[in-house]
């Protein structure tokens, strides 16, 4: 098992490199960040004055060893636009990203669950149909759309819930179940086919003939046979609702870690770029390796097979 | 079942509870909502113009001005300044007895040291370049009284260090920066402006608090003043139909639907001219674009009406001079003629470019991209090209960012091809600043007209002190633009900004990049 958990960690370390390669590269080839803090006005010497102080004279080879060399040890250089060490940028964001994410997965689970379940035992019902379509609907509804309009109705019209910010629980709502509604969807198809497989099972017919109650043959022995898939997806959703909810955070002032990373890539802030892309890929890395512990653990073929 | 349903609604209503709407701003707060806090910097020398609308709450400039602009010796540490008679040195009597939010007091050598960081290397301020090249040497004579000392005579210096243009001008805290550094500077700012800097969130928001009592505006009518980073305009609105806002930057579009509802607008108008041009090549301007005839052409077949009404909501004006700032206009004596309008006129455009051997048109790369305050970028390059088209000249859009369209234009890789700007509104001295920049040739990088008399009248500006030979150059300068047709004048947009019902009479005035927030504040 050792020598498993060691090899993917090297793998994940190999594709992090890599990924630092062409992080750096690809970020230099869209243009200069220069054009976006000095002002329309600079001269070719003040270009020349601010690309020395940044350190952006230097060679790219250099500029590359030195950017890895420092992200190794949690130093991902200065922002080039807030002019302030780009780590404390990424402590005051991800902070904001994880509880949104850990939000938007209870509201996606509680959706879900219900509607799975309620599907596969009124499996071809209208029952059925109708959770399918609140959770395709919630996948296929564009998530701006589904923001803009929460914010003008929900927040700017009715006045319920905060429009944006996060200064508070309520201010989660909105978000939250914007990002949770889009995952609700996969999550509720594994949740239903899981379940449609287990209730046809010998053992679920079993506890049927021995008289069990159907609400508890359903939500108790049923729903924990259908939930390893659902985990899994959770676990692999909650990785990307943290790195790409550039659309909400933006919609709902949220200040996590896809701002960021957006304002990065239009400001052209190398170091910030590279750091939210390798902090973003590894925590990917990380849970995608945990995963992989897991299923490693249950199935001993994973790991021998490597 | 049924109790966890009872739960989840109590839940609910409890968020609800806790969410409820409207709650409006108590007398002591005022939020302001912006769409953009640019390069959300604390440090007046890492970013230029468009980091006042909150820096000049927390700092005081040298020179005051008035929300119209006119320099005040009531709104800046200088109660007033004096050139000397070849307008070499200039000196600067300061006020007394103002402090630092830090207790300590705001003397010449704190002016000296702010002057000398706004100008060095690490700057990268709107016009830290002209003042490192003006500059000799800056004397302290005196703790109330400083003497800037240029190689050059000029007029300009109390302009550029007053909060008109960039932050040059505003006065920093010797002892504290020496002590504390750059780094703890730009994260816990001491100035000695109305408001104290208590809470930076990157990506969020700034949060500042009043002084006791301040020599410009007295004791500050809002405990805090709290600027919100809100990028998306429906959030924004939102925000203020809730009473959570008190200022925000909106849409022309949205305006008429806020006005129904009851919220108060106020535009700043004519702040920025919609200026498209062509880059030109490494030696100046290419064919076809070199052809006046062509130029007067491009511009005759724009319908800035149009434009205007259709494109900006009839918040617009239609521009008639290149690069032509109107705040300057009035300062220079420059009067636009009716003669001067660029009339929609498709058919002599097109006789034009048979004239110039044009007959069967041509290929124009237009450059698409949005900007801050511009959000109509996009629709306004399809809309030029279209009228192009109807001329003949094969328009080709590039979509683009503006960083990618910058590149092309100061690298002079894409000769011809056609960009724009929203080039805010600014007096005199501001407009100066810009034509030095991007109206003479050699200023290189920005330089997108390339004419050699105008070249010749911009550096003769530079050197004169008399103000109504300033005057006239300015005009001639105007006119020489308008002639030779050098760059596409489109629209003077306006800008609009929503408030909340109960805030009150608020002028947000007509300096660049400055909404006078603290003039809200004054009691």
């Amino acid at each position: 098992m050792l020598r498993f958990v060691v090899f993917r960690l090297l793998q994940s370390l190999v594709a992090l490199a890599i990924l630092s390669v062409v992080v750096f590269i690809l970020a230099r080839a869209t243009g200069d960040p220069l054009h976006m803090i000095l002002p329309m006005n600079a001269s070719e010497e003040d270009y020349a004055n601010a690309r020395q102080y940044l350190g952006l004279d230097r060679p790219y080879v250099e500029q590359y060893l030195s950017f890895v060399g420092r992200a190794v040890i949690g130093d991902f250089g200065n922002s080039i636009r807030a002019r302030r060490p780009v780590i404390e940028l990424l402590q005051a964001r991800l902070p904001y990203s994880l509880k949104l994410a850990a939000f938007a997965m209870v509201v996606s689970l509680a959706l879900a669950f219900p509607l799975g379940v309620m599907a596969a035992v009124h499996k071809g019902t209208g029952v059925d149909r109708a959770a399918q379509i609140v959770a395709i609907l919630g996948q296929s509804l564009p998530t701006f759309w589904v923001s803009i309009v929460l914010v003008e109705f929900v927040a700017g019209r009715l006045q319920w819930l905060p429009a944006g910010g996060a200064d508070s629980l309520a201010s989660y709502v909105l978000p939250g179940f914007t990002l949770g509604w889009f995952v609700v969807a996969g999550m509720m198809r594994l949740l239903r086919s899981g379940m449609l497989e287990v209730l046809d099972s010998e053992y679920v017919k079993l506890a049927r003939l021995k008289g069990v109650a159907e609400h508890r043959v359903v939500w108790v022995h049923a729903l924990k046979n259908a939930l390893i898939p659902v985990v899994t997806f959770a676990g692999i959703y909650f990785a990307i609702l943290v790195t790409t909810a550039i659309v909400v955070e933006t919609v709902f002032a949220w200040p996590g870690l896809g701002r960021l990373a957006y304002d990065g890539i239009t400001s052209r802030d190398f170091p910030v770029i590279q750091a939210v892309v390798l902090t973003t890929a590894a925590i990917v890395a990380a849970v995608n390796l945990g995963v992989d512990c897991l299923y490693a653990l249950i199935d001993p073929r994973i790991r021998y097979g490597r | 079942m049924k109790t966890t349903t009872r739960i989840i609604m109590l839940s609910l209503l409890a968020l609800a509870a806790a969410a409820s709407p409207a709650r409006a701003q108590s007398k002591s707060e005022l939020t302001v909502a912006l769409s953009s806090f640019s390069a959300e910097t604390l440090d007046p020398a890492l970013q230029g113009h468009n980091v006042k609308y909150y820096l000049s709450l927390m700092f005081d400039y040298l020179v005051g001005v008035t929300p119209d602009g006119q320099p005040s010796q009531a709104g800046g540490l200088a109660t007033k300044w004096e050139p000397s008679a070849d307008h070499k040195r200039w000196t600067f009597h300061l006020r007394k007895g103002v402090k630092f939010h830090d207790g300590t007091e705001m003397t010449s050598e704190d002016v000296k040291f702010s002057l000398q960081r706004a100008t060095s290397k690490r700057s990268t301020t709107g016009y830290a370049g002209p003042l490192r090249t003006l500059i000799a040497d800056i004397e302290t004579p005196a703790p109330d009284r400083i003497v800037i000392v240029l190689k050059e005579p000029t007029l300009i210096i109390p302009t550029y260090l007053s909060r008109s243009l960039s932050t040059e001008g505003m006065v920093l805290p010797k002892k504290y920066i020496e002590a504390n550094g750059d780094d703890v500077f730009a994260r816990k700012p001491v100035g000695t402006g109305p408001y104290k800097f208590v809470e930076q969130a990157v990506g969020s928001h700034i949060k500042l608090t009043a002084v006791d009592n301040h020599w410009r505006i007295g004791v500050p009518k809002y405990k805090n003043v709290t600027f919100r980073l809100v990028s998306e305009e429906t959030t924004r609105i939102a925000l203020l139909r809730r009473g959570e806002v008190d200022v925000a930057d909106i849409s022309r579009e949205r305006v008429k639907e806020l006005e129904k509802e009851g919220f108060p607008i106020h535009m700043r108008k004519e702040e920025a001219i919609i200026h498209a041009w062509w880059i030109l090549g490494p030696e100046g301007r290419t064919p076809p674009t070199k052809d006046k005839r062509v130029r007067e052409a491009l511009n005759l077949a724009i319908d800035r009406n149009e434009i205007a009404q259709s494109i900006f909501g009839g918040y617009a004006e239609p521009a008639v001079i290149p690069m032509g700032l109107t705040w300057a206009f009035k300062d220079v004596g420059f009067k636009v003629t009716p003669d001067m309008a660029y009339a929609y006129d498709p058919a002599r455009a097109k006789k034009l470019l048979a004239e110039a051997g044009l007959a069967s048109g041509f290929t124009l790369d237009v450059y698409a991209f949005q900007l801050p305050g511009f959000a109509e970028g996009k629709a306004f390059a399809e809309a030029i090209a279209g009228y192009w088209e109807k001329i003949g000249v094969k328009s080709k859009l590039i979509p683009v960012d503006y960083p990618a369209f910058r590149k092309m234009w100061v690298d002079r890789k894409a000769p011809g091809a056609v960009g724009y700007y929203n080039i805010a509104n600014r007096d005199w001295i501001g407009a100066y600043a810009l034509l030095e920049k991007q109206g003479y040739t050699p200023s290189k990088l920005n330089d997108t007209v390339n004419d050699p008399e105008i070249d010749g009248m911009i550096a003769q500006v530079m050197r004169q002190t008399d103000r109504e030979k300033i005057n006239a150059l300015m005009r001639n300068i105007f006119t020489r633009l308008r002639s030779e047709h050098h760059g596409l004048p489109v629209v003077y947009v306006h800008s609009p900004y929503a408030t909340s019902k109960t805030l009150g009479k608020y002028n947000p005035g007509t300096v660049m990049y400055d909404l006078f927030i603290d003039e809200l504040a004054r009691r």
